[in-house]
């Protein structure tokens, strides 16, 4: 099928899996590997779309089930896209609205036509099909926009359900190409399903690279399951993705996922959790994540991490030096505490994925690897999480050696 | 610090133009406006988009806001280290001179009065006592750019006349030990109360004749009181501050007229969370269609953003505005914002409303400039309506620090955001899920409506 993206391989780990890459999407290019935050209505969380540009961020995310709702595809039509919408002139990448689809509404299940819903106003039957979610994303114009698949808990135990939304997911993916109208202008990934089990995700991910989309996300993980059933999916199907595609695993945004994903393969990742725990007064930190509410901090006129480069850390040249005393202070209280851990914690997550990315190009990133987790645990090797270890000894880095 | 830049008669109550200069602060043109805060922000603004995006002359801080932890030790705020804590402990940004006042403008009441030594103030964790012995020694240690002196202003009630006679004394007598023990350098603004100017004479009369050199200006709770000042010639050179409340640009004009230099309008805020743009210039609309097109006094303040009549309007809130929500963004997008409660569509209105202020400060010193300004208001009260309009949508949350509880039975200030998921008897209440009918949705083409 068509596609309006490139996918240019920078470098290689030597080690490991990880890859370096530019990915040029209609609104520009962006460096891979990648965090994108999410903009789930349109903004990301208080933040102005300048505010957002500044940190550095080329490619966000929009929901469409949000979208959808609000402001609707009358208004998003009229106004010209998602882009017009909010005045952000790089990348937006949305998902097709069907996993808020089940985690948010009561009584939705799915059918081969697609995901039937009570609406949640009148309790009259609803149907979201591949058609409606393509039709949208279409009419949002994002640079991204995802098929509809079937999402189930990874840790669902009725293999029978697991495999029959694997193959419907399949069956949908054809359905979105089909009713995908600007494959010129906007990039259909498809979303590899198939719950914990290899069997299933390899058969899935054959099935779906035979469709040859611009690009491939891994899907329905960061349900709750075990980490090292979710590095042993990943790893498997990145084993099979073409390698100049880039890699989307969806759901994903802790620090020590994201380091221990790029090793085993994956390219770009989004979550919601770096914005939502900014609200609730929650630093990501180099040394672990700081929850600035804490009475502790009421004194503490560090900057909210040392020698960090945001706006909010950074002193002179635009810097505002922003402690966690002022953080503290304003923490849930004024909504600019939260805008200040927003953009921090936007900017941690991004600056996290340029620093894996240089790594890589110079070649040393299980060096990297070994650092980010001493920095994580104090350099205390028995807090290391065992899952992750193991991950990484699967593509060759020893984080126990010295 | 303060120069009185252009007074047709120093004698006569009339409009004034000034400059107020600080040393390592951007100086400012009066008449003009300083940015009330909250916790040390302008709400909704990060210090970076202050300082990219307003021009506001300066911040009002209410100490307030910061000594909720004195009642068990030190507040923070004074551990703050730096030579201006509170630029360093805020992160506003250094050009801005600092005002520090007791109490938040408005000021919630306090069940407590005020005692000889003390006032009662408001924190995040409730009400406590401040006296003017411990204002003195955050004052020594925070070196606002501006303090006023400590005043025995009874909010939300009506004082007697007992307390009336106290009010006077009692401030007298907090200003005086300020100015006997503040450093040098420190700037302090003398308050004037709300009360007439009789009853506060004697108070009122020292100032002017021994204490003028003393104190750098006057901060009036009340702006009606600004005509009966005695008119010397050292007082009428202090800067005039306004503390009083003025609920429309209208009043902002009357004070105007009657000589304040500098004021600050707790109204662009309530502006702001109702979800209203402002729209008004000074003396008239910029384009002269507006102004013809919909006949006299018809003109709006502002315009409600919430309702679904821009929800696909890509115009600027205020056609010709030059502020950074006005050229980068439009009506739909604020709307939409608004309607989803995302806190940027608050940001993008408070930028546009502190900008609308700067402008129309601007518009009036170049008036007064003129002289014009007599003839510009009575145009300005032609033009436009006298009282800002009706909000129609829900604000951001109400924060506890607020307002004061006003007793058992009372209705949640803030609508839960959040209902339990999962049981059928549980209605489902949350933004994320729609708020119209299947057929709505259908048509919207958010998903298809089935036979039932």
């Amino acid at each position: 099928m068509p596609s309006a993206l490139t996918f240019e391989l920078i470098a290689r780990c030597s080690t490991t899996k990880a890859r370096a890459a530019i990915l040029t999407l209609p609104h520009g290019p962006v460096q891979l590997p990648l965090f994108m935050p999410v903009a789930t209505q349109a903004s990301l969380k208080g933040l102005t779309p300048q505010q957002l540009e500044e940190s550095g961020c080329r490619l966000c995310l929009n929901n469409t089930y949000h979208l959808g709702l609000k402001p609707g595809q009358e208004v998003l039509e009229k106004v010209g896209g998602a882009h017009k919408l909010q005045g952000w002139k790089h990348n937006i990448l949305t998902d097709s609205g069907g996993f808020q689809m089940v985690s948010l509404l009561k009584l939705a299940n799915i059918t081969e036509e697609g995901v039937r819903f009570l609406s949640p106003h009148d309790g009259s039957p609803m149907l979201l099909t591949p058609e409606h979610s393509i039709a949208l994303q279409n009419t949002i114009g994002s640079d991204i926009i995802m098929q509809l698949d079937d999402v189930l808990v990874t840790t669902s135990p009725d293999t029978k359900r697991m495999r029959e939304a694997m193959e419907r997911s399949v069956r949908w993916l054809d359905r979105c190409i089909a009713a995908h109208a600007n494959p010129a202008k906007q990039n259909l990934f498809c979303i590899i399903q198939g719950g914990l089990d290899l069997e299933m995700r390899t058969e899935c991910c054959k099935e779906m690279v035979a469709r040859n989309t611009p690009g491939i996300a891994i899907g329905g993980l960061s349900g709750g399951e075990a980490k090292a059933d979710y590095c042993r999916v990943v790893n498997t199907c990145t084993n099979l993705l073409p390698e100049l595609k880039p890699r989307y695993v969806m759901g994903i945004g802790y620090p020590e996922d994201l380091v221990v994903s790029v090793a085993l393969g994956a390219d770009m990742f989004d979550c919601v959790w770096p914005t939502r725990t900014a609200r609730f007064g929650n630093a990501i930190t180099k040394y672990g994540v700081l929850n600035l509410r804490h009475a502790s901090y009421a004194n503490d006129f560090a900057p909210v991490e040392e020698g960090c480069g945001c706006v909010c850390c950074r002193t002179g040249d635009g810097g505002l030096g922003v402690t966690r005393a002022f953080v503290h202070h304003v923490a849930a209280k004024e909504t600019v505490g939260a805008h200040l851990l927003t953009m921090h914690n936007v900017w941690y997550q991004l600056a996290l994925m340029k620093s894996v990315r240089q790594a890589i190009i110079e070649d040393r990133f299980p060096a990297f690897l070994r650092k980010f987790f001493s920095d994580q645990h104090g350099g205390d090797k028995s807090k290391y999480p065992d899952w992750a270890v193991e991950a990484l000894n699967t593509v060759g880095v020893d984080l126990m050696e010295d | 610090m303060f120069e009185v830049l252009s007074h047709v008669d120093p004698n006569a109550v009339g409009p004034r133009l000034g400059r107020l200069s600080i040393t390592g602060r951007r100086e400012f043109e009066t008449p003009n406006f300083f940015a009330l805060t909250s916790r040390g922000v302008i709400p909704h603004l990060t210090p970076d988009v202050i300082a990219a995006h307003t021009r506001v002359g300066g911040v009002h801080i209410a100490l307030e806001d910061f000594i909720e932890r004195a009642v068990t030790g030190t507040p923070p705020i004074m551990n703050c280290p730096g030579s201006s804590p509170l630029h360093t402990f805020t992160a506003l940004p250094k050009a801005l001179p600092t005002l520090l006042a007791p109490r938040r403008t408005p000021a919630v009441s306090a069940p407590n009065g005020n005692s000889n030594t003390a006032i009662s103030i408001f924190t995040s964790t409730g009400f406590q006592v401040l006296s003017n012995k411990s204002y003195l020694s955050y004052i020594e240690k925070l070196q606002p750019d501006i303090a006023i002196a400590l005043a025995d202003v009874p909010y939300g009630t009506l004082p007697g006349t007992k307390r009336i006679a106290k009010m006077g004394d009692r401030t007298q007598e907090w200003l005086s030990q300020l100015l006997n023990e503040k450093r040098k350098e420190q700037v302090v603004f003398a308050p004037v109360l709300p009360i007439d100017f009789l009853d506060q004479s004697e108070y009122l009369n020292s100032i002017a004749d021994d204490l003028a050199d003393e104190v750098s200006g006057l901060a009036f709770y009340d702006s009606n009181l600004l005509p009966d000042i005695p008119a010397t010639t050292a007082i009428t050179d202090l800067p005039r501050l306004s503390l009083d409340e003025p609920s429309s640009p209208r009043q902002i004009l009357r004070q105007i007229s009657l000589g304040m230099d500098i004021l600050t309008i707790p109204f662009v805020g309530f502006a702001t969370d109702a979800g209203i743009a402002l729209t008004f210039r000074f003396p008239r609309p910029l384009s002269t269609h507006a102004a013809t097109s919909k006949g006299v006094g018809a003109l709006q303040l502002g315009v409600d953003m919430w309702p679904a009549v821009h929800s696909t309007s890509v115009d600027p809130l205020d056609t010709s505005c030059t502020c950074y929500t006005c050229t980068s963004h439009h009506r739909a997008y604020v709307q939409h914002l608004l309607s989803a409660k995302e806190m940027l569509g608050w940001v993008l209105l408070q930028i546009h409303n502190h900008h609308i202020l700067s402008e129309f400060f601007s518009s009036i010193r170049k008036s007064i400039k003129d002289g014009s300004f007599e003839a510009d208001c009575e145009e300005f009260a032609k033009v436009y309506e006298s009282e800002m309009p009706e909000k129609s949508g829900q604000g951001p949350r109400v924060r506890g620090y607020h307002f004061k509880s006003e007793g058992p039975g009372e209705p949640k200030k803030n609508k839960a955001a959040w209902g339990n998921l999962g049981s059928d008897d549980q209605e489902v209440d949350s933004d994320l899920v729609p708020d119209e009918t299947a057929d709505e949705s259908d048509a919207k083409g958010f998903a298809g409506r089935m036979e039932a």
